[in-house]
């Protein structure tokens, strides 16, 4: 074992953290005969580099075993403190996504409807002066930049950075449409918006409640949940499905779509009831108890049973195996928070953690599991049109706090805005970009009428890493796209949207490299950051991100001089090839952001982690001896310093600051506006003056009198913020229950304010139409979306995997057998499901085409649509238009309808996060929906009304 | 001793997540149709769903390889593996219809495959092609991928002395704790 380390740490004074492979053999060798006979020679002159999965956010190690610098497979890391070598079909067949033959190898352009190959000065060139020219003529707003949560840390930065310094806030990307909800759902309630322990933690519950399917969305994390289920944790899931992960549960709670908070405040109910509540915990780390008792106690069981479908019976035992068996869990993803009252959600969630006293403890918490790779280091990153790195926001003091760090004047980078008005307004988000694109053009009626909160519309878009399939609305989405003067689409695989889009000119199509092929930092869900390793160099044209990003700063340099040097005046000006993602790591984001404690982060500690893995105990992550003693794996934010251990429990108030302790933020004042105390019971405090934009303190002075930097204050149960200080139950603006909408409504418009992230949003008016024209008869059954365990995101980089599209060719449709029965439809029939989505904007229905699967595992009324697949819109393929050239094919190995065409409208008011989790649709066989749309005549009123009513709003726009 | 596989399924369920199918495609570069290991779901979609993976046995007394008319299956004496001679196999899927498990794998496409070759698990010894370029056999050490990467510990992998006794630890530590009924009331 010494020879293997020795190895290890020369390799990686070399430059690169690759450990040669012995570890596997040195394992088993000596006291298993038939092991010396096994010495496997091919192993001659391969090398074992830690790296990380590019999947979800588990955040799993994988040594890629490379040879003469080609990836030839992979080997489980053992070792690595997460997973332990644990994963699932996608990390286990990463190889085949990294190599895959439908890579785009080269920078295309489409030019009279053909592709063509192109450079990469020209194609940047173009980009860069067709920029240029917008900016001359409609102002930076007309740029609306999709970022990406497949890039490391590093290059969601610069994208942010890019932006602002680009001068326009028009930026957005997956986590939009991902946790938007989560970051206001929880850090409105207690400080920071993300999951507050981490995967291994979970082992520690007694119980844990599932409000989403982590057995196929986030596999490997079952490596703890199974964990804590053996040590005699009592699971309890909370799904309209009959899931994979309800099949290993003791309790399935099946409530409708888009019920969450009823089903909540049921379980809730009974624990204020029975005085299960945590009164200490109550009375001296959170505000506003009675508040919430009032409307809680509006929900007894069988009220929500009524609501939700759920039996009264089985709301009592959840309440009575959470409340018993503690420390329980919360776990949740994308069934929770993607509802117009997302944020809602969210918060009765954290609120239920609270009752129960579950919150800052090992195996409590709240624990949000984000989606991809580095969704958590992008949103902290705030690729996000509201707010600039780690959470500042953009008013004047975020633009100072960032220019200091950036080392460029405020006056300069407010003399690239429109204004300052727009410097500091909200940009276009995800969610409803494409109004901005489509605002006072043609096609539809009502975008016609729809007036947009900036000087012009959007006449560039980039699709930089971000998938079209999982955006609401694709029909609108692909017009938007057809709209725009120009579409830029930076991605390692042929990204659909440029495809989707029906022009025969202006789409320039940019290699990136797969993440496998650049270093950097990620962020996994529990806030972890490790270090991901370059394991090949980039395949054919494909560059990383970062270079891509800085040369085409350096592009627009040619046209707008001086901006090269500014936006890497911390990095020496270096041109794009010799900055590296640690001096971005090091000198600007671990400077700036402050506000998440992501300051004693730096890459050197990242990578001496690495090579240390084994001294971590994967019990408590903490290094036990050797260079890391005392560390948590991945340093999880806030990491106060550079001797700080990180905090893998948030508000954790039992144990020193210095050794990971934590407390509830003072965010909102010390008093709340009815004169109580939000600082907490315990040692509570205000946060330090200045703790956030104070570049030049390391914190030790408060650390070392146990002193949070961010304050030691109360979670607020009562938010008075927002636009629901409680949650309480909204129906979905699309619901099967129409007897409900009138004592359930949805938001009104005027929640939203006159526009909403640049847009108007209509929300209760819809809800009335609904009922009005009676849309729920020709339309009953329950919409909802998910995720298939072999895909990810859009399903560009899976469905392009030739492994993984084995695994799981098809796009489908689940349909009870009972629904399937009374359509005459059966298992494997084509069908086509459609949904009123289009009748509000004077479309026709929109419809995709699919195969039904009949299963039980979807209850009577409801249906559910995995939502990974393109390829095909509305019945047409569209494969075709993928581009083919001589040496390159893109088209992936499957495809296959985009559910989110047919997915509901709704947007939360306080992230304008989409819904695309409850609406309503029917499903009939392939060739009878004519005559369904047929019957739908007299909703052409629909359109006329909606018009009327902006006419009307917005005629002095 | 040989070695075996143990199907935790009722202490350790199967949530399903294809990591043995997919790292056993990477690690054996098996063609397309030919899965050495694959999940199976029991009353999927209702109560009682339960899933199980089925690899190769690896049978101490395979009929595969008593049906087999050229005698290209093999056990390996030293570790229990039982493989099969490439050369020797005319892919007459004898041993496709003498094991009760599916074990044997032919490639999707023609009658019996392209090949013509039967393949099937091999504990990760050998690869899919089974020679080098040079033509001289291909052989890895015995460490079944799919049990290393199971996140639910539902694949265990070992000799089957190793396997009694993690069984025993697990039983013993329950006992300890006072909880040995824990093991029994999974489903």
């Amino acid at each position: 074992m010494l020879g293997l380390k020795m190895s290890r740490r020369d390799f990686v004074k070399a430059g690169t953290a690759i450990t040669l492979l012995a570890a596997g053999v040195g394992k088993y060798s000596g006291d298993k005969h038939f092991f010396v006979k096994a010495s496997a020679q091919e192993e001659e002159g391969v090398s074992h580099i830690k790296t990380i999965c590019t999947f979800c956010a588990v955040g799993c190690g994988i040594l890629a075993k490379v040879k003469n610098g080609k990836l030839i497979g992979i080997e489980p890391w053992e070792e690595h403190p997460i997973n332990r070598g644990k994963l699932c079909a996608k990390g286990a067949s990463i190889r085949f996504t990294v190599t895959s033959p439908k890579r785009v190898k080269y920078p295309l352009i489409k030019e009279n409807g053909k592709w063509r190959r192109i450079s990469w000065d020209e194609a940047l060139d173009r980009i860069a002066k067709k920029m240029m020219e917008v900016r001359e003529k409609y102002g930076p707003d007309a740029v609306f930049f999709a970022g990406s949560a497949h890039t490391s840390n590093e290059g969601a930065y610069l994208m942010r950075k890019f932006m602002a310094f680009w001068g326009s806030n028009n930026i957005d990307h997956q986590a939009r449409i991902c946790h938007s909800t989560t970051v206001a759902g929880l850090g409105n309630t207690w400080g920071y918006g993300a999951m507050t322990n981490n995967f291994n933690d979970m082992r520690n519950a007694k119980a844990i409640i599932f409000f989403s399917n982590p057995a196929e969305a986030h596999p490997v994390s079952f490596f703890h949940i199974m964990e804590a289920k053996r040590r005699g944790a009592k699971l309890i899931c909370a799904d309209p499905r009959f899931s994979r992960t309800a099949a290993v549960s003791d309790l399935h709670l099946q409530f409708r779509p888009g019920t969450d908070i009823p089903l909540v405040w049921g379980i809730c109910y009974e624990i204020i009831k029975n005085g299960w509540y945590d009164e200490d915990f109550i009375r001296e780390r959170t505000y506003g108890f009675d508040k919430v008792r009032e409307i809680i106690m509006q929900y007894p069981p069988e009220v929500v049973e009524d609501i939700t479908g759920v039996p009264a019976d089985k709301i009592r035992e959840a309440a009575r195996i959470l409340a018993t068996n503690k420390p329980s869990t919360l776990q949740y993803a994308m069934g929770a928070t993607q509802h117009e009252c997302g944020s809602q959600n969210i918060r009765a969630f954290a609120i239920l953690q609270l009752l129960l006293g579950n919150a800052g403890k090992p195996g409590g918490g709240v624990n949000a599991f984000r989606g991809h790779d580095n969704v958590q280091g992008a949103t902290d990153m705030c690729v996000l049109s509201h707010s600039l790195p780690s959470y500042y926001g953009i008013s004047e003091k975020a633009w100072k706090h960032w220019a200091r760090v950036w080392n460029v004047d405020y006056e300069w980078l407010l003399s690239r805005f429109g204004s300052k008005e727009l410097m500091e307004k909200k940009g276009f988000t995800m969610s409803r970009f494409a109004v901005g694109a489509l605002a006072g053009t043609e096609e539809f009626p009502v975008e016609r009428a729809m007036k947009i909160d900036q000087p012009s519309t959007l006449k560039i878009i980039f699709m930089w890493g971000h998938s079209t399939p999982s955006l609401g609305d694709t029909r609108l989405v692909k017009k938007a796209f057809e709209e725009v003067e120009l579409l830029v689409v930076v991605d390692p695989f042929f990204e659909s949207g440029a495809a989707l889009a029906e022009r025969d000119d202006g789409v320039i199509v940019l290699p990136a490299s797969t993440q496998w092929e650049q270093a950097g930092s990620v962020t996994n869900s529990g806030r972890q950051v490790q270090w991901r390793n370059k394991v090949i160099d980039p395949l054919y044209e494909s560059k990383p991100d970062v270079w891509i990003l800085l040369s085409l700063v350096k592009a627009l340099d040619r046209y707008d001089p001086g901006l090269y040097e500014k936006f890497t005046i911390n990095f020496g000006n270096k041109s794009p090839d010799e900055i590296t993602p640690e001096e971005i790591l090091d000198k600007e984001i671990t400077v700036g952001s402050r506000a998440i404690g992501m300051i004693g982060q730096k890459s050197y500690r990242l990578k001496k982690q690495q090579e240390y893995d084994y001294t971590f105990n994967p019990e408590t992550l903490r290094a036990e001896g050797g260079p890391c003693d005392g560390e948590y794996w991945g340093l999880p934010w806030p990491c106060w310093n550079e001797r700080h251990p990180g905090t893998p429990v948030l508000y954790r108030n039992d144990i020193p600051v210095w050794e990971g302790g934590h407390d509830f933020r003072v965010k909102w004042g010390t008093k709340a506006p009815d004169g109580s105390s939000l600082l907490s019971g315990v040692n509570g405090h205000d946060q330090i003056e200045g703790w956030a934009t104070n570049l030049n303190t390391d914190y030790s002075e408060w650390l070392d009198r146990n002193m949070v930097p961010s304050g030691r204050g109360r979670a607020r149960m009562y938010a008075w913020n927002m636009k629901d200080p409680v949650p309480v139950h909204r129906e979905p603006i699309y619901t099967p229950r129409v007897d409900l909408i009138d004592r359930y409504p949805t938001y009104d418009e005027e929640v939203y304010g006159k526009f909403h992230y640049r847009v108007p949003i209509l929300a209760r008016m819809l809800q009335k139409l609904y009922k009005e024209y009676n849309i729920y008869e020709y339309f009953p059954l329950t919409w909802t979306s998910g995720r298939q365990v072999e895909h990810q995101g859009g399903g560009a980089a899976t469905r392009s995997n030739r492994v993984l599209a084995e695994l799981q060719p098809e796009m489908y449709v689940e349909i009870n057998p009972y629904d399937a029965n009374e359509r005459g439809i059966r298992n494997g029939d084509k069908v086509v499901v459609i949904s009123p989505r289009g009748l509000e904007y004077g479309a026709e229905p929109s419809r995709i085409v699919v195969k039904a699967k009949v299963t039980n595992a979807v209850p009577r009324g409801v249906v559910f649509l995995p939502f990974h697949w393109a390829g095909q819109f509305m019945g047409e393929p569209y494969i075709d238009r993928f581009p083919s050239l001589e040496d390159m094919d893109t088209k992936p190995y499957v495809y296959g309808e985009s559910a989110n065409t047919t997915n509901p409208p709704g947007w939360d008011p306080e992230t304008q996060m989409q819904n695309t989790k409850s609406g309503v649709c029917n499903v009939v066989k392939l060739g009878q929906e004519k005559e369904l749309i047929g019957q739908l005549e007299k909703m052409k009123n629909i359109a006329d009304r909606i018009l009327q009513y902006l006419n009307e709003k917005y005629a002095t726009a | 001793m040989p070695l075996k596989f143990l199907m935790d399924v009722f202490h350790s369920p199967c949530i399903k997540c294809k990591g043995c199918e997919a790292i056993c495609k990477n690690q054996n570069d098996t063609p397309e149709g030919v899965f050495r290991i694959r999940v199976v779901t029991i009353n999927e979609g209702q109560e009682g769903q339960i899933n199980i993976p089925m690899p190769c046995l690896h049978c101490n007394d395979p009929p595969c390889m008593k049906v087999c008319p050229t005698g290209a299956i093999y056990k390996r004496s030293e570790d229990g593996v039982v493989l099969v001679n490439k050369d020797v196999c005319i892919g007459c899927g004898y041993c496709a219809t003498a094991c009760p498990f599916g074990a044997p794998q032919f490639r999707k496409s023609g009658a019996f495959g392209l090949d013509g070759k039967m393949d099937k698990c091999t504990f990760c010894v050998q690869p899919y092609n089974p020679k080098d370029a040079s033509g001289s056999e291909i052989f890895r050490e015995p460490k079944s991928r799919c049990s290393m990467v199971c996140p639910t510990g539902t694949i265990n992998f070992g000799e089957q002395a190793d396997l009694a006794k993690k069984l025993r630890e697990r039983a013993a530590e329950k006992m300890a704790s006072g909880t040995l009924e824990s093991i029994f009331v999974f489903f």
